[in-house]
């Protein structure tokens, strides 16, 4: 059972380095060598795993380009984190716990 | 065991802490050699009689001595007692280096063996920067107790395939951990992790009227003259063997037709790869470089331009079908 909240925030892990390559995300952790690739939408979100944002900015940031139910964004991206997390591509900023943006 | 949990050196050295902090020390011998490979000679200095010997008899008719000023990348061979290296038993062991890259220089860790790979001329931090010079102007040392010349050849081997890494690397190229093998004058580079079945398709190659550079580590190189074009890819043979051994093709280059990541299955299929995942596959299989952030992006940059120029595909198979007929339909 994941953690996460609307209100975690989290940062890559400092191992985790990532480029773009057509769009895709591929992911090296430095520390293991282990290379994952990601789609251009998880890359996309990747994207916004800046160790400032919330989880819940993902949402807002996210729920005005994609014509997807905000419950079902908001599921998915909850999923997604903790998918990450157990990835060990990223992990919580200790103390952080944002309000939502525009919330 | 699990390396990753423990301090470098700590599987290899008794005494990791007192890892030298510079190249020197008392040189094994007074001898020297060249060692030719793909892209310039790599010179080694300090050896005794008996390791030159043990070099050549690797080696062959690549070692030579060296000419008079001759420069490019070069180790100096140091004395090491036994004692600062701890006994390990190999049996059924996957030996891999131990690496501690730093902005200043690489440590390096193996069986019998400490090493730094300096390069004085880099600009200490700055990766970018470093990377032109990371070839030809590397000054290694590498300490060692192996005064056996077969027992020595292996550990001055590992460490030239750390070395030859970087400087492939800086050349535009990449050292590829895969099977290197040839049909009909066209390369494929048949990757995956260790078990996939590397060795045994290079062996069916042979069996099946081709050529294999390698089983184990190929040179990935811009074709002279015609970078960024497509198709402008070769692989270059190297003399690094894996359990085939060496199988007599003669030394050249060939160019790449398509990486093909392998995977043992039921039934032979074949998938194309996304760039993304052939860079992937691609990045999985360069060693050393790989995992070394201050040095690592001229690899990173050769290998996108190769995933998005070469066909790429993961190919299924059963260990024992038609190789050549499957990697001959796959259009490149």
């Amino acid at each position: 059972m994941s953690d996460i909240t609307p209100a975690t925030v989290l940062r890559k892990r400092s191992d985790v380095r990532y480029r773009r390559v057509a769009g895709e995300a591929v992911v090296l952790r430095q520390s293991t060598a282990e290379v994952l690739v990601l789609n251009e939408l998880a890359g996309d979100i990747l994207d916004l795993v800046d160790g400032e944002r919330s989880v819940g900015g993902w949402i807002e940031r996210l729920s005005g380009e994609y014509a997807v139910e905000r419950p079902t964004l908001e599921r998915d991206l909850l999923d997604f984190a903790a998918e990450l997390m157990e990835a060990g591509l990223v992990e919580p900023v200790e103390g952080a716990n944002a309000p939502l943006e525009g919330g | 065991m699990n390396p990753h949990s423990m301090s470098f050196a700590d599987q290899y050295l008794r005494y990791p802490d007192l890892f030298p902090a510079r190249v020197g020390g008392e040189p094994c011998g007074p001898e020297a050699l060249a060692l030719d490979l793909p892209g310039g000679a790599h010179l080694f200095s300090g050896l005794t009689a008996e390791q030159r010997s043990g070099v050549e008899r690797r080696f062959g008719p690549l070692c030579r001595p060296p000419a008079p000023g001759e420069s490019g990348p070069w180790t100096r061979l140091f004395r090491a007692p036994d004692d600062d290296f701890l006994v390990i038993d190999t049996r059924g062991w996957e030996y891999a280096l131990d690496l501690d890259p730093a902005p200043e220089g690489v440590r390096v860790a193996g069986l019998n063996l400490m090493a730094r790979l300096d390069w004085p001329a880099a600009g200490a931090g700055d990766a970018g920067g470093a990377a032109g010079a990371v070839g030809a102007s590397l000054r290694a040392g590498l300490w060692t107790c192996e005064d056996e010349g077969e027992l020595f050849a292996p550990v001055l081997e590992n460490l030239l395939r750390a070395a030859y890494a970087y400087r492939l690397a800086a050349m535009g190229g990449a050292l590829i951990h895969s099977a290197g093998v040839v049909f009909d004058g066209r390369a494929f580079l048949l990757t995956g992790p260790s078990g996939a079945g590397k060795t045994t398709a290079a062996s069916l190659c042979l069996a099946q009227g081709g050529s294999v550079l390698s089983d184990d580590l190929n040179a990935l190189r811009a074709a002279p003259g015609e970078g960024g074009a497509a198709g402008a890819f070769q692989v270059e043979k190297l003399p690094f063997t894996g359990d085939l051994g060496e199988t007599g093709t003669a030394g050249g280059r060939w160019p790449l037709a398509a990486v093909v990541r392998l995977r043992k299955g039921e039934a032979d299929a074949v998938r194309p790869l996304t760039p993304g995942a052939a860079f992937a596959a691609l990045l999985a299989s360069a060693p050393i470089v790989n995992r070394d952030p201050y040095r690592r992006e001229p690899l990173l940059a050769t290998l996108e331009e190769v995933a998005l120029t070469v066909p790429a595909y993961e190919l299924t198979f059963r260990l024992g079908a038609g190789l050549r007929s499957i990697l001959a339909a796959l259009p490149t």
